[in-house]
């Protein structure tokens, strides 16, 4: 116990005995229940936010300044009254808040925030330079500061040296001058060389010889730089992958640097880019690219490592590897070694494929790289040994936690077995979709009749059905002939067929991996997409109408003519709210309000500086005044504390907490726990009483489905998932007539906030409830559940998502009490009934069993 | 296939209705301001307009009276960021086929574009 009481009040960050102004208690309460007041506003409006930008709503700009504008005075009041309440202990809350401020205010106008620095080292980035230097760059930079992982030394230019770059050559008005939607590939060339002959800026140059002779200063003067895109919106929606140039074995001079740099400045403008810009919904004259510099790896092995099973969803490891540089994977150049691994220790291998690695890309002789063959004996050989398998899936779990988001890697492992992550970017997977038209309903394909020319070979990238004519790609210069609606059939894949994938009924290559860009391309524009189908450019004839049928049950058939039964069972993979481009811009704003990146109190970054978003800046205010409150009202000169925190014995396995701010507890002044009957603070008395009722509390555990577990290990903790009111322990902070509980049940969160007096204009309970451990329509079924329940008690009721807020006041003592007691009892009802609700029938079931006091419905 | 026109000056809210009306599968046609859309009537006859109440140039009630004037077979659905019981009244008292605050929740929209349908 003692250890429990130190460790939170470690945790706490207690102030010390005469630190801070001595207020009287009663003043120092009103703070207190004020600071909640705010915070309760701002954390409902947080919610309302996320829910209306989920995708289910149509909003406008004025929509969202307003209720920013909500959000924005109810964070001011909150910070306001919490410096109050600690006499202004957390002075930099201020400063933080205006930080994030100066993220959303730009977005919410549909204008990127201006960026003051030309370059900075992984080091030196902060979280609200995301935008700066583009998603490729945050992603290193967060790998390497806060999850300590082996990524190679490096730094970022950022869109400020990309601005002043066009600024300088007087460029802008040349971009600015291209028309919106589909540009001319004469006006793109044209641009490309202006970028090619141009000067980059003194300022800019002067800043990036700076890094490079840091660089040289730690890595030696041997040592060479990949020089690589990290557009502003790259890997943040879209992956753009394999859009933009990457420039290898570069010089670390700032003349080579800098001339690395416009080749990558100018990727951004090559019309394949310009295609897949204007599929995904972006204004290519308005496209930043910033760009990343880092030290190359010699690498032995390299390749790609996702987190998930792309195709299946399936919770495993899938790795792909080759010898020498990992181009000719995310090329998909080579026949790949592929590797299906556990994701728990020992990390097992659960399937491989030792693939027929002909040719190898490695470092040019005077720089750059050239592809080279393969010697025969080492061809087939695994170009990774189990050990360093093992040691790469650890290393991709520990990303996918970081980032708690299935993840596509890349990586390469140099002479000296050392690994390194390269690039960390979110995958997406198939669950992403919504049904189309048709709700979702997948037909089987069984009875689809058509001769197959292709069966059971390959592996499926992107699943659905497509047909059109073949045509058989030769050349890459026939691409720019390639008709809308044909069926892509090529020997090798590649991300330059970008300028056909949107277009496409369906590809088909002989060669290529699930984890090349061209796979990443084709998920984001669900082309349905079969690679490594062996002799597809044999089998099939240029022209020949066909039917591609990737479907779920895994099975990739190729039929000869136009099967109308295959398209029909596919019909399900259709297109969702994510692709809109407007509505991804404005849902971005939610990046810097919602998340919850402080979790733990006990852990370091559980400070101000930890803070990235409101929700964080509210986490951390709930937490401390709470901390301050049970800390003054001990020293307070009114009131002699004896029990700052004593642990309740209850006869429920339920770990609680109790803080007594006076009168709450009647037990000696040496005790370190309480039991049930030594309460007298009411509420707490009251709500005890229903939680110990007879039989209300199941000690079955609920069976979770796998799904459901599943769900509750990779949510994102969000305002659907808000500790914001929770330490790691369940807390009741009491006085005779207040308490404030939270509670902690499972993966749902509790609280409930009340005064219970005899005055009876004093008296209110506000009780919320959010999250759990199944997907979101179960949790949505048990706030229906708990509204249907409270709404009978008398309780005003909101809703959003899985959250519910119900509130009641003004009523006499007795019954008060009266409503305690059965919101005890039904929170240990619900405590574990979203598993059980199977359906929405279900819900009237409990709904009216619990009014009638029939706890036990199977 | 039915044919619906949405008009609102901001293209978020085009798109986004546009994504998902299509996906129910209408044939679904967006416009920032009213002149243009009001032109693309007289060549194609739409069974429904979803129109913003507050534009520039033509507002949205000038809108319903012209399409209620020369498009009596037109349903109109009005969409509003700036709502009060005046607009309201307004609108129903032009045959206007339901009235929506802004943010609209699209499942409120579809049905009511359903029940226009179905008259």
């Amino acid at each position: 116990m003692k250890g429990i009481i130190s460790r939170l009040k470690e945790a706490f960050g207690f102030p010390r005995k005469n630190e801070g102004p001595h207020l009287p208690f009663d003043l120092l309460f009103q703070h207190f229940r004020e600071v909640l007041d705010s915070k309760n506003k701002a954390i409902e409006t947080i919610a309302g936010m996320a829910d209306t930008l989920g995708g289910d709503y149509l909003f406008d700009t004025v929509y969202l300044e307003k209720t920013y504008g909500d959000l924005y005075d109810a964070m001011q009041e909150t910070i306001r009254r919490f410096g109050y309440l600690t006499g202004n202990r957390y002075p930099e809350l201020g400063a933080l808040f205006s930080r994030i401020d100066g993220q959303i205010r730009p977005l919410i106008e549909g204008v990127s925030p201006p960026s003051a620095v030309l370059v900075v080292p992984f080091s030196g980035v902060t979280w609200d330079m995301a935008r700066f230097i583009g998603g490729k760059n945050a992603a290193l930079a967060e790998l390497v500061n806060e999850a300590h992982l082996n990524v190679p030394q490096g730094f970022a230019i950022t869109t400020g040296a990309f601005d002043e770059f066009m600024r300088h050559n007087r460029l802008e008005a040349r971009l600015s001058a291209l028309e919106g939607g589909a540009v001319s590939e004469e006006a793109l060339l044209e641009l490309q060389e202006a970028i090619g002959q141009a000067e980059i800026a003194p300022s800019v140059l002067s800043a990036i010889e700076k890094e490079l002779v840091t660089l040289r200063g730690s890595e030696g003067d041997g040592v060479l730089v990949a020089v690589r895109s990290s557009a502003e919106e790259e890997d943040s929606e879209y992956s753009f992958a394999g859009q933009f140039e990457t420039v290898l074995n570069v010089l670390p001079d700032p003349e080579s640097v800098a001339e690395a740099y416009k080749r990558v400045v100018a990727s951004l403008y090559t019309p394949k880019s310009a295609v897949y810009q204007q599929q995904a919904g972006y204004d290519i004259r308005t496209a930043k690219m910033a760009a990343c510099c880092i030290r190359m790896v010699e690498a032995v092995s390299s390749g790609v490592a996702y987190t998930r099973d792309p195709l299946t969803g399936d919770d495993t490891l899938l790795i792909n590897s080759a010898w020498g540089l990992g181009s000719s994977i995310v090329e998909g150049q080579v026949d790949a070694d592929a590797f299906s691994v556990a994701k728990q220790p020992p990390y097992p291998v659960l399937r491989r494929k030792t693939g027929e690695k002909r040719q190898m890309v490695v470092r040019g002789p005077r720089g750059g790289t050239e592809t080279i063959g393969v010697s025969e004996p080492l061809r087939q050989e695994s170009s990774l040994t189990d050990q360093q398998i093992a040691d790469l899936a650890a290393e991709a779990v520990r990303c996918e936690k970081h980032f708690r988001k299935p993840l596509d890697i890349e990586w390469a492992i140099d002479r000296s077995g050392a690994l390194f992550v390269l690039q960390a970017r979110p995958l997406r997977l198939p669950g992403d979709l919504e049904a189309g038209p048709g709700g979702g309903s997948k037909q089987a394909a069984a009875g689809v009749s058509g001769r197959p020319l292709i069966r059971g070979r390959g592996t499926i990238v992107q699943k659905g059905a497509g047909a059109g004519r073949v045509f058989f790609l030769k050349r890459m210069e026939d691409l720019g002939s390639f008709p809308r609606g044909a069926v892509l059939v090529a020997r090798n894949d590649s991300s330059e067929f970008i300028r056909a994938i949107p277009y496409a009924a369906a590809i088909v290559t002989d060669v290529g991996t699930p984890t090349s860009h061209m796979s990443s391309l084709c998920r984001e524009f669900r082309v349905p997409t079969l690679v490594n189908a062996g002799n597809a450019t044999q089998l099939l004839v240029h022209g020949q109408e066909v039917t591609v049928s990737l479907g779920d049950d895994g099975d990739p058939v190729v039929y000869e003519g136009i099967v109308r039964e295959a398209l029909d069972a596919a019909s399900a993979y259709g297109r969702r709210m994510d692709d809109v481009y407007e509505f991804r811009k404005k849902r971005y704003i939610l990046r810097y309000i919602s998340p919850l990146n402080l979790i733990d109190p006990l852990i370091d970054n559980f400070a101000p500086s930890g803070c990235r978003t409101m929700h964080d800046i509210l986490r951390f205010i709930h937490e401390k005044a709470v901390a301050e409150l049970v800390e003054k009202a001990r020293y307070s000169d009114e009131m002699v504390k004896k029990h700052a925190a004593v642990r309740l014995d209850a006869p429920i396995p339920l770990d609680i907490i109790v803080v007594d701010i006076g009168g709450g507890l009647d037990i000696a002044a040496d005790s370190s726990q309480t039991s049930v009957d030594r309460i007298s603070s009411a509420p707490l008395r009251e709500i005890m009483r229903g939680m110990t009722h007879p039989g209300i509390w199941r000690s079955e555990a609920t069976s979770l489905h796998v799904t459901d577990f599943l769900s509750s290990m990779m949510r994102m903790p969000d305002i659907t998932a808000d500790t914001g009111d929770h330490v790691v322990y369940n807390i009741a902070i009491v006085s005779g007539e207040y308490m404030n509980l939270s509670l902690r049940l499972g993966y749902h969160f509790n609280m409930i906030d009340c005064y219970c007096s005899d005055n009876v204009k004093n008296n209110h309970i506000y009780f919320r409830f959010v999250g759990g451990a199944t997907d979101m329509t179960k949790r949505s079924r048990r706030v229906q559940l708990l509204a249907g329940i409270l709404k009978e008690f008398g309780f005003n009721i909101n809703t959003r998502g899985d959250l519910i807020i119900g509130r009641i006041a003004n009523l006499p003592k007795s019954e008060m009490e009266g409503l305690l007691e059965q919101l005890g009892r039904l929170i240990a009802y619900t405590r574990q009934l979203d598993a059980q609700l199977h359906d929405d029938a279900s819900i009237d079931r409990y709904v009216a069993d619990f009014l009638a006091g029939r706890y036990d419905t199977p | 296939m039915y044919r619906i026109m949405v008009i609102d000056d901001e293209k978020i809210v085009g798109d986004m209705a546009k994504m998902a009306l299509e996906r129910e599968g209408y044939d679904v046609e967006t416009f920032l301001n009213a002149e243009p859309a009001l032109a693309r009537l007289k060549e194609q006859q739409f069974d429904v307009v979803v129109t913003d109440y507050k534009m520039k140039g033509i507002d949205g009630m000038e809108v319903l009276r012209m399409v209620k004037a020369q498009y009596p077979e037109t349903t109109v659905i009005m969409i509003t960021a700036f709502a009060n019981l005046d607009t309201a009244i307004e609108a129903l008292r032009g045959d206007v086929h339901d009235f929506f605050p802004k943010p609209v929740k699209i499942k409120e929209l579809k049905a009511s574009i359903q029940r226009a349908l179905q008259k």
